[in-house]
């Protein structure tokens, strides 16, 4: 886990005034692994037309991923291992939490 | 005409709108016709229309349009069909290219593939030696491939990867983004009342949003009213244009919002439901008054009045169109904002004639393990100076500010994909004074632009028509996912950008993240199209497309907007957590001193980007350009048409020749842009005319970092 200590002082008034990405205490995944482990953990089921309700950063809010993820439970087992590694979901719970339907990054321009 | 009557005759197949002649429902499963030629995708503009290329004995005869596109319809325009010039255009890059002799001298060596990867590979590694892959910055304009440039930035480690949207709309995406959680569509097609400020649609096309306009105003009679200091054709086919006074319109949306909100004209029930913040609104908007903003605007009183009411009384059906190039001023997102609420209030949310939420075509996608997110922060520090603008996009001009400093940090290697930063930035000077200072400069495009000009090694692209790219999805109220397909074999020793990006990871290790072909990328983007055997139907039609449109979908009581509050958001708090105005607050724009004009921009159907002024179809319209200027300032100034004019401002000074016209107000100059090219391999327009990027002043927008482009002021007279 990367180190509280290690996160200058600027940026951590930055994150609390955003509403921020990542919480005091939070442990921070990688933004784009994280896109590409809930892709393949997740959207094999969660997608239009699959086997489980279409789901992306956006169908919840930031509080929500958090919840979801403290309790660590995916129909009643553990996330890890069936999900994926313990570092994996974290970057899936990153990238979930930065882009999720309250984040300050929700939406890109596109072309 | 009856909008009923002019809905029965769309739906008889009427020539103006052929995709709604169509019965379909949902995706448009099959062409309606046989299609004859190579269905592919337009990219002389980032409208990317369908096309039928027909080929005859390996060459180009024709481009015809392809109308199952329900977003570019029976439509390729002016510049779509000079496409085919620029494949057979002799000014053309035909093999690499390595400087001979000094930046912008125009001494080059031809050498092959291998070379020119081995020279850029070897020039990118030692800048990542001595400053870090953050000492590499990694630039592109929009484009099927540009997936591929930005991966190979961001494999290489660098968090500079620097897309456009600071150049162009991002004042806009940002506002729209910032108030509903997305940036909408307007249904033109079916708006009765529509108000555009500056956005001049008749000349500068945008798909289906030009076609709607035409068939809105002079077909169904929906009511157009523009403002814009020049008058444009939008001007002309208007039913009123208001030549405001430049950089005033925010003004004139604030007291639109007084009137509607003081007379109680606003949708209640929506605005109770839906929104965030009325009651901070009323009070907000209480001092901007008709008769203060007439003072601002040069617009009479009883006019704003008259359209406040006009449009509240039309809506749903009423729009403030967003426009699409919004880098003005540096209030623009502020303005943008007001443009929102103004929207917001009236209830036109996700309704027939109103703003509707885009709506996409789901596709697939070609997933690989990616690389670690990059050790070092972006050098332009958009998270801590613009922390609600994109972070992934970057903010364009604060990064040349940093480079040219060299703070945080040093860049010393630039890679440049499909865009000409010596045009598409203001004050060329710097952008000059930014490659200068650069251990090393590439740059992948099709013609030898201004930048390519002063590079080192120049990588010739293949032109669109010689390529396949990726799918791409264009969201809209006509939604469509696009398929470019190659038509004819490349002419020249070129390439794709796939297989560019694939030479030089190569060379730097990183041949991971390229280890696969276009057809396999393609064939996984296809399988999740809504249509059976997705790639056969790409290659037999070149586009899924819905027909018909969906409204309605978001107003519910259960539908969460992408906004902190989950509502759409009339008073911003994140706006406000940020140190801006929650609410959008004017200032009056600074105004040029006596002796000196405001300059402004704009675009005409066949002019749009820099790198279209050399093609043989569109110069003929377009020989070289000139300055406008209103009688009264000239006849002061003894200036008369076709005089050689010295402009200049802080940032440069151009000669150009003068037209004087009536259709321009007196306190401002006009000039069309991409003229006055510096590279003598872009024959018709080298040296010809002049380049705004000369004159124009660094400036950006406060909250998006947005380029402003009308914030320079020059002086004028004879050379």
């Amino acid at each position: 886990m990367r180190s509280l200590r290690l996160i200058p002082l600027g940026l951590w008034a930055l994150l609390l005034l955003l509403g921020a990405s990542v919480q005091a205490g939070e442990a921070k995944g990688s933004d784009t692994k994280g896109k590409f482990f809930f892709k393949k953990s997740c959207k094999a089921c969660h997608m239009d037309g699959g086997s489980a309700k279409a789901l992306t950063p956006l169908s919840k809010t930031q509080a929500q991923w958090r919840k979801f993820f403290d309790a660590g439970k995916h129909k009643g087992e553990a996330l890890s291992p069936k999900l994926g590694t313990p570092a994996q979901l974290l970057d899936i719970k990153t990238f979930l939490i930065n882009h999720a339907s309250d984040s300050p990054q929700p939406e890109t321009c596109g072309g | 005409m009856e909008r009923r009557t002019f809905i029965e005759l769309l739906g008889a197949g009427t020539l103006l709108v052929p995709p709604l002649a169509c019965k379909l429902r949902g995706p448009i499963a099959a062409g309606p016709t046989n299609l004859n030629g190579i269905p592919t995708t337009c990219e002389l503009c980032p409208n990317k229309c369908s096309l039928l290329a027909v080929v005859k004995e390996g060459r180009l005869a024709k481009l015809n349009p392809n109308p199952e596109n329900p977003k570019s319809r029976a439509m390729l325009c002016a510049r779509g069909n000079a496409a085919i010039q620029q494949v057979y255009d002799p000014d053309r890059l035909k093999q690499p290219l390595i400087r001979a002799g000094e930046r912008g001298e125009g001494k080059w060596r031809p050498v092959s593939w291998d070379e020119a990867f081995d020279f850029a590979a070897n020039k990118l590694k030692a800048v990542k030696e001595k400053h870090g892959p953050e000492g590499s910055l990694w630039s592109s304009t929009e484009g099927f491939q540009e997936v591929f440039f930005k991966n190979l930035g961001q494999a290489f480690g660098s968090p500079n990867v620097m897309r456009h949207p600071t150049l162009c709309l991002a004042s806009m995406t940002l506002a729209y983004s910032t108030t509903f959680g997305t940036v909408p569509s307007f249904d033109l097609l079916n708006a009765d009342y529509v108000i555009m400020a500056g956005a001049n649609r008749f000349e500068s096309i945008i798909t289906p949003d030009t076609m709607d306009l035409i068939g809105g105003t002079m077909e169904r009679k929906a009511k157009l009213i523009y403002l814009d200091p020049r008058f444009t054709v939008t001007a002309s086919k208007a039913d009123e244009w208001h030549p405001i006074k430049p950089g005033t319109d925010l003004a004139f949306i604030l007291a639109m919002l007084n009137v509607i909100l003081t007379e109680e004209r606003h949708d209640k029930a929506f605005v109770e439901t839906y929104t965030l913040g009325f009651e901070q609104l009323l009070e907000h908007v209480k001092p901007y008054t008709p008769a203060w903003a007439e003072k601002e605007t040069e617009i009479p009183a009883a006019d704003i009045t008259r359209i406040a009411r006009a449009f509240a009384d039309a809506a749903p059906r009423a729009v403030f169109y967003a426009g699409r190039r919004s880098s003005w001023y540096t209030n623009d997102f502020q303005m943008r904002r007001a443009q929102a609420i103004l929207n917001a209030v009236v209830g036109n949310w996700d309704r027939e004639g109103g703003m509707v939420p885009n709506r996409k075509v789901a596709k697939g996608e070609f997933t690989f393990m990616p690389w670690d997110d990059p050790k070092a922060s972006r050098v332009d520090e958009v998270e801590k100076a613009f922390p609600l603008a994109n972070a992934k996009d970057g903010v364009y001009l604060p990064l040349r500010e940093n480079v040219l400093k060299g703070t945080p940090y040093p860049v010393k290697a630039w890679m440049i994909y499909k865009q000409d930063p010596m045009h598409a930035l203001p004050d060329q000077g710097k952008t000059l004074e930014m490659i200068q200072q650069m251990d090393f400069v590439g740059v992948v495009d099709i013609a030898m632009s201004d930048t390519a000009w002063y590079a080192d090694v120049v990588f010739p692209e293949s032109h669109y028509l010689e390529r396949t790219d990726p799918i791409e999805v264009m969201p809209g109220i006509w939604p469509a996912a696009v398929y470019r397909q190659q038509a004819v074999k490349p002419l020249h020793d070129t390439k794709p950008m796939l297989d560019i990006a694939q030479g030089l990871a190569k060379r730097l290790g990183l041949s991971d993240y390229f280890d696969y072909t276009i057809e396999q990328w393609v064939e996984a983007e296809a399988k999740e199209l809504p249509v059976p055997n997705g790639m056969e139907h790409m290659r037999k039609h070149g586009v899924v497309g819905f027909e018909k449109p969906k409204y309605g979908t978001t107003r519910n009581a259960v539908h969460r907007f992408v906004t902190k509050s989950g509502k759409i958001e009339l008073f911003s708090e994140r706006l406000q957590e940020a140190g801006h105005d929650p609410l959008p607050v004017y200032t009056a724009p600074a105004q040029p001193p006596a002796n000196k004009f405001r300059l402004i921009l704009g675009r005409k159907a066949t002019i749009t980007h820099a790198a279209l002024t050399n093609l043989p179809w569109l110069h003929e319209h377009n020989r070289e350009n000139d300055l406008w200027i209103h009688p009264e300032p000239a006849a002061r100034l003894n200036i008369q048409t076709g005089d050689l004019l010295e402009v200049s401002s802080t940032a440069g000074t151009v000669k150009i020749k003068a037209r004087v016209t009536p259709e321009i107000r007196p306190d401002c100059v006009f000039m069309l842009h991409g003229f006055g090219k510096k590279s003598a391999w872009l024959r018709r327009v080298h040296n010809v005319g002049a380049a705004d990027s000369i004159l124009l002043e660094t400036a950006w927008d406060k909250v998006s970092g947005n380029a402003a482009l009308h914030e320079t002021f020059v002086k004028v007279g004879k050379a």
